[in-house]
């Protein structure tokens, strides 16, 4: 392990994205978020949640993509198998589920009572003899793709998806597998509508050179540090349509008087800390370069799920579009139970410090959307260690290109 | 009166009615809602015995508190809440926070049940 020097030209490292500025269309024309949609939303695996939340057959979710307007149930069924629906009764269309997760043996339509087995084949039609010719069959629950990562559960909407998820996910997939993903049990979960480009918000999680800016009251002397005065990353690494940064912190950093009791009383080191669980086995992909200034790792799965995995607990952000200027931001902590009572003390730190610095970026996000719709901004120049966002202007716009060159 | 804490932290039972509240999202709320001098003076009340208090609940696990127990945790789960206004910010409200009714907890650790 070293303390490594922050470095230069990231960028030239992948020459295929160039250096120059991009143009800005993409992040608000109406026209390019239709097009997306059907590209990218309808076609890359999204994550719905995790194995934990229904351990037990008959335990189900129901996770709302509103991008669509469309509603998902997650459900385990009675031979321990993960499947997946359209949450809607074959018979008028109502939505069949309505709480967000519970545990059933049956599925019952609050309309008519249409009843479905955990499998999703419908098993119940009251008053079926009055019905003309009704093949059950072709009545069960409309199926959904689904898949598993390391306990996160993934759907894919295409009818015939192009990939599997492994292949999705790829290197980036492959180089977290094994981190304790399933001890961060203790969760927390906060929902919002910020009215900015779904691009925008999953950008302003991948870089740091803002941190010593726009977080100069909250984690700029952790995540940063006198040390590292631009915020500069560790490292960038872009795999396929996925990328990471890995992010400093300041190994001398002295908290404050109620954070340093919280840090002291946490069941593992906080996200905003700045420091690390030597104990904790990091898996080849986490802090890949092993620098001895490493705090954290962002990293975004293509198209609107990232991962904000630190040594003690990690925290995922996902990204709904709902238009080309709105977007619903999920953000869920994961946090190791506590092994006392004080240590709810230090999970409580963690949770309201996470959420006060990022409520310090929704308003930036929603004066660039103006800004961009206005017209005033028609590039974006990036620095060095904006590479993450450069990647992702080009991953989008290459696969919507490649969606429409194939299906033209 | 008898006192809703435990032995040796009566005196922070002008406290009680203000700052032991339901859950996470009431915590927010009521920093949201009150004075900063108010916050301001919970946080200095607190602070001196906040090391002792966690070192006592630390004796204890989630899920097999007395009440007493549990209004002394919730004392802290406040302090955690109002931490960042008086050390991060100087007042209640994030500097040029995103309005935090924009940003619901809709999902949250309960304060004193056992976790596995």
């Amino acid at each position: 392990m070293s303390a490594q020097p922050t470095p230069a030209n990231l960028t030239l490292r992948y020459p295929e994205l160039g250096t120059g500025p991009v143009p800005t269309d993409v992040y608000h024309e109406p026209d390019y978020y239709a097009r997306e949609l059907e590209a990218i939303f309808r076609r890359a695996w999204l994550c719905m949640g995790r194995v934990e939340q229904i351990s037990e057959p008959g335990q189900f979710f129901v996770k709302s993509i509103e991008t669509f307007e469309m509603s998902i149930l997650v459900v385990r069924g009675k031979d321990d198998e993960i499947r997946a629906f359209h949450n809607v009764c074959q018979h008028r269309g109502n939505h069949l589920e309505l709480k967000k997760s519970g545990q059933c043996q049956v599925f019952r339509c609050p309309f008519h009572g249409w009843a479905y087995a955990l499998d999703g084949k419908l098993a119940g039609v009251p008053d079926a003899e009055a019905f003309y010719d009704l093949d059950r069959n072709a009545k069960a629950l409309p199926p959904v793709h689904v898949d598993i990562w390391e306990g996160f559960i993934f759907i894919n909407l295409a009818e015939q998806p192009a990939t599997t998820l492994t292949e999705f996910l790829g290197q980036q997939g492959q180089d977290l597998v094994g981190y304790p993903f399933h001890v961060g049990t203790q969760t927390f979960e906060y929902e919002g509508r910020v009215k900015c480009n779904w691009k925008c918000m999953v950008d302003s999680f991948c870089e740091t050179y803002h941190v010593p800016v726009l977080h100069a009251n909250s984690v700029t002397d952790t995540l940063a540090g006198p040390d590292n005065p631009f915020g500069r990353v560790i490292d960038v690494r872009l795999k396929g349509p996925h990328r990471t940064i890995s992010v400093v912190g300041n190994m001398s950093y002295q908290p404050n008087p109620v954070q340093g009791l919280a840090f002291q009383h946490a069941p593992a080191p906080s996200i905003t800390s700045g420091s690390v669980d030597e104990s904790t086995v990091l898996p080849r992909g986490l802090n890949e370069t092993r620098a001895d200034n490493w705090s954290i790792d962002v990293t975004v799965f293509f198209p609107n799920w990232i991962i904000v995995i630190g040594s003690g607990m990690y925290f995922t952000h996902q990204m709904w579009p709902v238009g080309p200027n709105e977007v619903i931001w999920q953000m869920r902590g994961f946090m190791r139970p506590a092994e006392n009572a004080a240590q709810r003390f230090g999970q409580e730190n963690s949770m309201v410090e996470l959420r006060d610095a990022v409520l310090e970026d929704g308003n930036t996000l929603e004066r660039i959307q103006r800004s961009l719709k206005q017209g005033l901004i028609k590039e974006f120049v990036f620095h060095d260690h904006e590479l993450a966002l450069r990647h992702q202007y080009h991953t989008v716009v290459n696969w919507v290109a490649q969606f429409e060159s194939a299906s033209a | 009166m008898d006192s809703a804490l435990p032995p040796g932290f009566e005196s922070l039972d002008p406290y009680v009615d203000q700052w032991v509240l339901p859950d996470s999202r009431a915590r927010h709320a009521k920093r949201l809602q009150l004075p900063y001098a108010e916050i301001e003076t919970f946080y200095h009340a607190m602070l001196p015995l906040a090391p002792r208090i966690l070192e006592y609940l630390s004796q204890f696990s989630l899920g097999d508190l007395t009440a007493a127990q549990e209004n002394l945790l919730k004392l802290m789960l406040s302090l955690a809440e109002i931490g960042p206004a008086v050390e991060w910010y100087g007042q209640g409200e994030v500097i040029d926070g995103f309005a935090a009714d924009k940003f619901a907890l809709v999902e949250q650790v309960p304060d004193c049940a056992a976790q596995r």
